[in-house]
């Protein structure tokens, strides 16, 4: 070995420098030995989170969205389906330029460029991997021309969705209810335990009630994407279970009926018709309505406005939440309650002279009557005679038979946001303003006028009590349930209470009744030849005489509501109800739209020629029911 | 030249390991810029191969002649090589952010990678003059402007990795040849205290923003952070045994940008797993305590500075490389020697190894 290295002379200088070469390998070698343990760190130890990042990085859980079950009437005709509607959506963790592809998007759809920004904006809290949808139900123009530049619209998807068809638009609109997105308030309920954010639930009507069995349940697509957010190709698929079909109780030609009645005649209200014997709807009306489908949609904030601030209030559902005073109607109750506590027998008469003085004070009667029995009282609807009945009765007695034919209570439709009515009570009197009941009081009440107030819902309910000798049946929608095969009945809810109303008192309330219907009373305009209708007409006053003079010119509208409650046929009845005419001033005036829907009842079931409506309105000027008008400015 | 003496002495076994990284890597880079939808290499694969064959050209030609007469040319080797580098930083054509590349029509050459070389061969040469310690002032102040020009043209086209790649080769042949340590102590101390200023003056913004996302890189995962969390979501997703050639999804749906160039190791370490990564981990340990040995064995100084140099400027970048690409060291565009994607890399890197073996082989001769 000769070598400059042995020149440098001294044996130890050449040793130090072996040393330094070992020191520095031995160094090395450690920091490959530390680099080692580095990637076991890595690689073993969090070798689950790092597979669980490099997952979440190229695969992405698409969710396919079930449709909901379709829902039909009780013959089977469709009243809700489903349809298929593409979206434009933006996943805005693959667009890098968001702005830039939302003025591209705009230039291509036609939308507002400021409309797609404050959509934007409005989901810019949501987790950034949840697609924004910017264009709802887009048009095939947009869509293809957003196909076409998919590649300079990094981001943005076309996405196919189900989405709820109302094929009747407007029809039965409060029955069936409307569909949007489920908001964070819900989903903190138990109610939506389980539902993803962003599903699409029922928000009113039976979509609402029924949400779980037409919701059906979402699939899941797995694909792998690359870094762009391209779909490289599918891992798994899960499709979608739809919804389960549902039966309604609902008849839709009677339901087509009543709307079509009530557009005939010119005035909003609502209107219920039910199956006396089992609770179930055969139609159920508030007017005015809205289109459900402009929600299917996802209703756009300018629509809503509209719907809450028009003042006839399309979205009320008049039937389960509005509370009217019953008027004259309430005499069937007043009868009843008479009747059964044995205040009075049915032949127990009045002399009407025009009026009852009654506690020191004359109460009106609309005219002069003579001397009335039970069944000419009801049919003429003479106050005198019930200002006599509150005179002998406790208003607890008239409040224990209201509660039993379902006034003052919830009817447990199987509808959301119904209301209860009032039937005062000294138990309420005292509780609401710490007083004692003064008889006087019950003179207004018998009549049906006072604190008490109905709901056209719990109006059908009283009237079906009274049909089916009192058993307070639970009005109904849900007839059957498709699980997969074939459809299965479904249990009917229980009655809500039953009374046993005597044989001898539904005859005598029945026969004056029928009277109002079929002699002189003021129902005639629901009388149809051979089917034994029987009701009672009744007014409900908006505000007194007084009120009305120093509201005048307030633009509101007084004008007062009428009543028809009903039934058919007397002796074996099959269809009992409730019409309320919004501010029709006359409760005759509602008759004809029970009589029409009666009509098409009974021509359905004997398979006749199903009736027209009359071209022209009703006559204002035919004989009124003037004893609401009259008692009502006692 | 090769007498069949000298044959018999040339370290097989390290040109063994040499090749097979350089197999790996090819694999690692067929692997990462394979497209699925047309089922065929990528291009980088056949340039690579080619930048293979034309290194081991470069390879026998540094083994071939003997060193000393290299370092008899060192100073025209090493200021043609200067020549070259300030050239492609006036005249050569851009990429990521720096002017390092010349335009060579079948190929892009980039002198930098070359530096490295001449810089070891002039200060060994340099340094070899004189028995160990006996450097003179005239002669430090020239080591200075050896490793400095280099350093400053590299370091503004702008590549501050490959310049800082210098220092190591430098350091290594001052320790080795004598210098005291105190300078080197020295120097180290006026680093830690000028880093400061370095830091406000120095550095781009986007190497400042590197080195913040390093410390922290789930700050801002979309950003400058994102190469830093990716290589580690790239070499952890591997697990035990990784996800198996073509199989990588990180590096398959490019989640890993520059994959097959500074983040092979990654890649290796995703589709061959925690195996896979311990396999090429010793490869590169045995090519470097291996090359390590032929300074031992050195004849002479210079081949004993020049294997050093070497041996320290291929050992640095390795380690950082793959440091780097399991996360562990801020993102800087070092490539990783023998494997990443890089005809100048591999041809500079095994005509660097050519000189290695070449003082190995030659231990015996005069």
């Amino acid at each position: 070995m000769s070598s400059d290295i042995a020149r440098d002379g001294r044996q130890g200088l050449r040793d130090s420098l072996v040393l330094l070469l070992a020191v520095w390998r031995w160094g090395i070698a450690l920091v490959f030995v530390g680099l080692g343990v580095g990637f076991w760190l890595l690689q073993v130890v969090q070798y689950d989170k790092y597979r669980q990042l490099a997952d979440n990085n190229h695969q992405r859980t698409l969710v396919l969205s079930a449709p909901r079950g379709p829902v039909l009437d009780r013959d089977g005709r469709v009243l809700i389906e489903n349809r298929s509607s593409l979206n434009i959506t933006l996943s805005r963790e693959q667009a890098d330029d968001l702005e830039g592809t939302l003025v591209l998007l705009s230039e291509l759809s036609g939308v507002p460029l400021p409309a797609l920004q404050a959509t934007l904006e409005r989901h810019r809290r949501d987790p950034p991997f949840r697609p924004v949808v910017l264009i709802r139900d887009a048009g095939l123009d947009q869509v293809a021309a957003v196909a076409a530049h998919a590649r300079e619209l990094p981001g943005i998807y076309v996405q196919q969705l189900p989405v709820r068809f109302y094929p009747a638009g407007e029809v039965a609109a409060h029955i069936l209810g409307y569909v949007g997105e489920v908001s964070d308030a819900q989903l903190a309920t138990p109610e939506f335990e389980g539902v993803r954010p962003g599903a699409v639930v029922g928000k009113s009507g039976i979509e609402r009630t029924y949400n779980r069995l037409l919701m059906g349940l979402d699939g899941v697509r797995r694909v792998v994407v690359d870094s762009i957010g391209r779909e490289i190709r599918k891992l798994d698929e899960q499709p979608p279970l739809e919804g389960r079909q549902i039966q309604l109780t609902l008849d839709y030609d009677l339901q087509e009926a009543a709307e079509d009645a009530f557009r005939s005649a010119g005035f909003n209200g609502s209107a219920v018709f039910l199956d006396p014997r089992s609770g179930a709807i055969l139609a159920l009306v508030s007017r005015p309505a809205y289109d459900p489908n402009v929600f299917a949609r996802g209703i756009d904030s300018g629509t809503w406005g509209r719907l809450n601030r028009d003042r006839h209030r399309p979205l009320n559902h008049r039937a389960l939440q509005g509370r009217y005073s019953p008027g004259s109607t309430f005499k069937v109750v007043m009868a009843v309650a008479a009747l059964q506590e044995g205040v009075v027998t049915p032949d127990f008469r009045v002399a009407c002279g025009g009026g009852r003085r009654v506690h020191g004070r004359f109460f009106r009667c609309h005219s002069t009557h003579g001397s009335v029995d039970m069944r000419e009282a009801l049919e003429k609807s003479c106050n005198s005679y019930f200002y006599a009945l509150g005179e002998k009765m406790e208003i607890d007695q008239i409040h224990k038979w209201s509660t039993a034919l379902g006034l003052g209570e919830l009817s447990g439709v199987d509808l959301p946001h119904e209301v209860r009515g009032l039937i005062p009570s000294t138990a309420w009197k005292r509780d609401r303003f710490g007083e004692r009941w003064y008889p006087g009081e019950t003179i207004s009440v018998a009549i049906g006028q006072g604190a008490v107030s109905v709901t056209p819902i719990s109006q059908a309910v009283m009237m079906a009590t009274v049909a089916n000798g009192g058993t307070r049946v639970t009005p109904h929608l849900l007839k059957a349930v498709n699980e997969g095969e074939g459809f299965k009945p479904v249990a009917r809810p229980v009655p809500r209470s039953r009374t046993a109303i005597d044989g001898s008192t539904l005859d005598v309330v029945t026969e004056g009744l029928w009277f109002v219907v079929n002699r002189a009373g003021t129902g005639r305009r629901g009388r149809i030849v051979g089917h034994d209708v029987f009701g009672k007409t009744g007014t409900a006053q908006v505000i007194s005489l007084q009120g009305r003079a120093a509201a005048a010119g307030s633009g509101r509208d007084f004008r007062d509501h009428g009543w028809f409650v009903f039934a058919a046929p007397a002796g074996a009845p099959e269809i009992a109800g409730a019409v309320f005419g919004e501010h029709n001033e006359h409760g005759y005036l509602s008759a004809p739209i029970a009589k029409h829907v009666l009509e098409t009842y009974f021509a359905k079931r004997e398979r006749q020629q199903r009736p027209k409506l009359p071209v022209s309105r009703a006559p204002r000027w035919a004989p009124a029911d003037p004893a609401d008008a009259v008692a009502a400015d006692q | 030249m090769l007498e069949q003496r000298l044959y018999r002495h040339i370290d097989w076994l390290l040109l063994g390991a040499l090749l097979l990284l350089c197999v790996i890597g090819v694999a690692m880079i067929y692997s990462t810029t394979y497209d699925p939808t047309t089922g065929g290499a990528s291009p980088l694969v056949s340039t690579q191969s080619w930048a293979l064959a034309l290194g081991l050209l470069a390879f026998a030609v540094t083994l071939s002649i003997d060193y000393r007469w290299f370092a008899d040319l060192s100073v025209l080797i090493f200021l043609a090589l200067i020549g070259l580098v300030a050239f492609a930083s006036m005249f050569g054509i851009a990429g990521g952010g720096a002017r390092r590349w010349i335009d060579l029509g079948v190929f892009n050459l980039q002198p930098s990678e070359f530096a490295r070389i001449g810089v070891a061969l002039a200060l060994a040469t340099l340094f070899a003059r004189h028995r160990r310690g006996g450097i003179t002032v005239f002669e430090r102040l020239l080591a200075v402007l050896i490793i400095g020009l280099p350093f400053v043209l590299i370091a503004q086209q702008p590549d501050l990795g490959t310049a800082v790649t210098l220092l190591p080769v430098a350091l290594a042949i001052f320790v080795f040849a004598g210098l005291p340590l105190r300078y080197v102590g020295i120097l180290i101390v006026l680093g830690t205290l000028s880093a400061p200023a370095v830091w406000a003056y120095g550095l781009e913004d986007y190497q400042r923003e590197r080195i913040l996302s390093f410390l922290d890189p789930e700050k801002d995962p979309r950003g400058a952070g994102y190469q830093q969390l990716q290589a580690r979501i790239t070499a952890g997703s591997g697990g035990a045994t990784g996800k198996g050639f073509l199989k990588g999804t990180q590096s398959q749906y490019n989640f890993l940008p520059v994959a097959h160039n500074d983040f092979v190791f990654s890649v290796l370490a995703e589709e061959q797993g925690f195996l896979g990564v311990v396999v090429a981990l010793g490869l590169y340990l045995f090519v470097i305590l291996r090359g390590m040995d032929a300074a031992r064995l050195a004849r002479d100084r210079l081949g004993m500075y020049l294997v050093v140099g070497i041996m320290a400027g291929f050992t640095f970048q390795v380690i950082y490389n793959i440091a780097m690409s399991a996360g562990l060291a801020p993102v800087k565009g070092l490539t990783l020697p023998l494997m990443s994607y890089g005809g100048s890399s591999v041809i500079a890197t095994l005509a660097a190894f050519g000189f290695v073996l070449n003082v190995r082989m030659r231990r015996f001769t005069n």
